[in-house]
């Protein structure tokens, strides 16, 4: 049994007296099925008991609610299903916490309402990986909307900055995976820049901005055929040239912050060496071959 | 030969020799390999081989260093054809002794190969081509130049003419540079 849950049988052992007399009182009642682990029982119960005025404003109720409710989002298969008891947990354990004027439960509201919130966040990292971003913006919607009615003054930068990017690099993949549908290719540069806006000095947003500009550029010269003649060979590269110029201050920031880093010398390398400037494709080149082989 | 080229070969074996050997670059992501091989290949669309015995048989484009150009030839060019003649890719060794082709490339590893390669191949019906300043004035036909971040071509009609070449006009239009 969790301490949590402790905490509640003790604070309502409290009342018990009043609860003996009141057998039939909703909120006791879902207090025991919640013990004894029946959560559909000790929903049904905790909706009633909220909804009646002895316990529409009591904290302790609204913390029942809540832990109730979290309970039984956790054990949900359905995703949709899942994030409406979520919501509804949060809503309630929100609730408990304004109710509570003596704050004799904020910190156990606090602690479920906190790992509720961080669950969005880890839901919105598990939506990247699936590659899913429609779920991913609404799962980090909602881990900021949950933070923020708490705390609105969070500071979430950090998180934005780790949300984003990860984003900028699932719009690569899908750009990677369909070339020719440029609208992921804007979405990546438009969240690598958000990025920063946020962080100037995000090391993972300058080598993949640039290596994202850099990479529409080679893929815009691999397309060229023997259907291709002089004037539009000459088209496609400064369209080319136009990428790995946007690609190189990108880059070279990446490498200021952190010059020994193999990706970035190899970098600019390509950069300079698709720029045709040979000197300076050569320097970099000579530099990553001047890493010991084991350091690259 | 020129006092750049002559710079170029004198240092090249010395860098080599310091150079720690360097990793090939990857083919696909060697630009400038791909708009090379499709350069070569338009400018032989538009070159006429006065040389009756250079307008039968496989059009030979012969390349000496450079390893990724002669793999994008293969891979996008060696199944077309200029005129009727189909193209013919051979990687050659890296040996002035140079068999009978339409097109030479030297790539900018090999310079050292080329004051004996433009000797001999002076009376020969073959396009030399190549990638180092002052290349025209010692004898290539063609010569690849970077200018404004970009891959272009200059051209010598002269050379072309001690060589039998009738360079298109087209081609003369696009170049960045023709040396009458």
């Amino acid at each position: 049994m969790s301490m949590i849950r402790r905490l509640i049988i003790v604070v309502l052992a409290t009342l018990s007296s009043v609860w003996l007399a009141a057998q039939s009182d909703p909120l006791v009642e879902a207090l025991r099925k919640y013990q004894a682990g029946d959560l559909a029982a000790a929903r049904t119960l905790i909706d009633e008991a909220v909804r009646l005025p002895a316990h529409v404003e009591d904290a302790e109720a609204w913390l029942l609610r809540g832990f109730v409710y979290k309970d039984i989002f956790k054990g949900a298969t359905d995703s949709g299903i899942g994030d409406l008891l979520r919501d509804e947990a949060l809503a309630s354990l929100y609730t408990s916490i304004g109710l509570d004027t003596a704050g004799s439960y904020r910190e156990n509201a606090a602690q479920a309402y906190d790992f509720l919130a961080r669950s969005y966040f880890n839901d919105a990292a598990k939506a990247l990986n699936d590659m899913d971003h429609e779920r991913a913006l609404a799962m980090f919607a909602k881990y900021k909307e949950a933070t923020y009615r708490k705390d609105p003054e969070a500071d979430l930068r950090s998180r934005e900055v780790e949300f984003i990017n990860a984003l900028g690099t699932v719009y690569t993949k899908l750009f990677n995976m369909e070339r020719k549908d440029t609208a992921w290719f804007e979405m990546a540069v438009g969240s690598y820049r958000l990025v920063l806006e946020l962080d100037p000095e995000n090391y993972g947003a300058n080598y993949n901005l640039a290596t994202l500009y850099y990479n529409r550029g080679v893929y815009n010269i691999q397309r060229i055929n023997a259907d291709d003649e002089i004037p539009s060979i000459l088209e496609i590269q400064s369209a080319s040239r136009e990428f790995f110029q946007q690609a190189l201050p990108f880059m070279l920031k990446a490498h200021d912050m952190n010059p020994e880093r193999r990706e970035t010398l190899l970098g600019l390398e390509g950069i300079y060496y698709s720029l045709q400037d040979q000197n300076n494709s050569d320097k970099f080149r000579q530099l990553f071959e001047e890493i010991a082989p084991e350091e690259r | 030969m020129t006092a750049r080229l002559r710079r170029l070969i004198l240092f090249t074996p010395l860098f080599l020799f310091a150079a720690i050997p360097q990793q090939p670059r990857e083919a696909e992501k060697d630009t400038t390999a791909i708009l090379q091989a499709n350069y070569l290949y338009n400018i032989a669309k538009l070159v006429e081989w006065k040389d009756q015995d250079m307008r039968t048989g496989n059009f030979v484009i012969g390349v000496i260093g450079s390893a990724n150009l002669y793999q994008e030839l293969i891979k996008q060019y060696s199944t077309r054809t200029i005129g009727k003649q189909p193209i013919e890719v051979r990687k050659l060794p890296r040996s002035p002794e140079v068999e009978r082709c339409h097109i030479l490339f030297v790539g900018r590893s090999d310079l050292a190969l080329l004051p004996e390669i433009y000797k001999r191949m002076q009376d020969q019906p073959t396009m030399v081509i190549t990638e180092y300043a002052g290349a025209l004035e010692d004898g290539a036909i063609v010569n690849f130049v970077k200018v404004d971040n970009l891959l272009k071509y200059e051209m010598s009609m002269k050379n072309a003419q001690k060589h039998r070449l009738v360079m298109g006009l087209t081609l003369k239009n696009l170049a960045h540079r023709v040396e009458e």
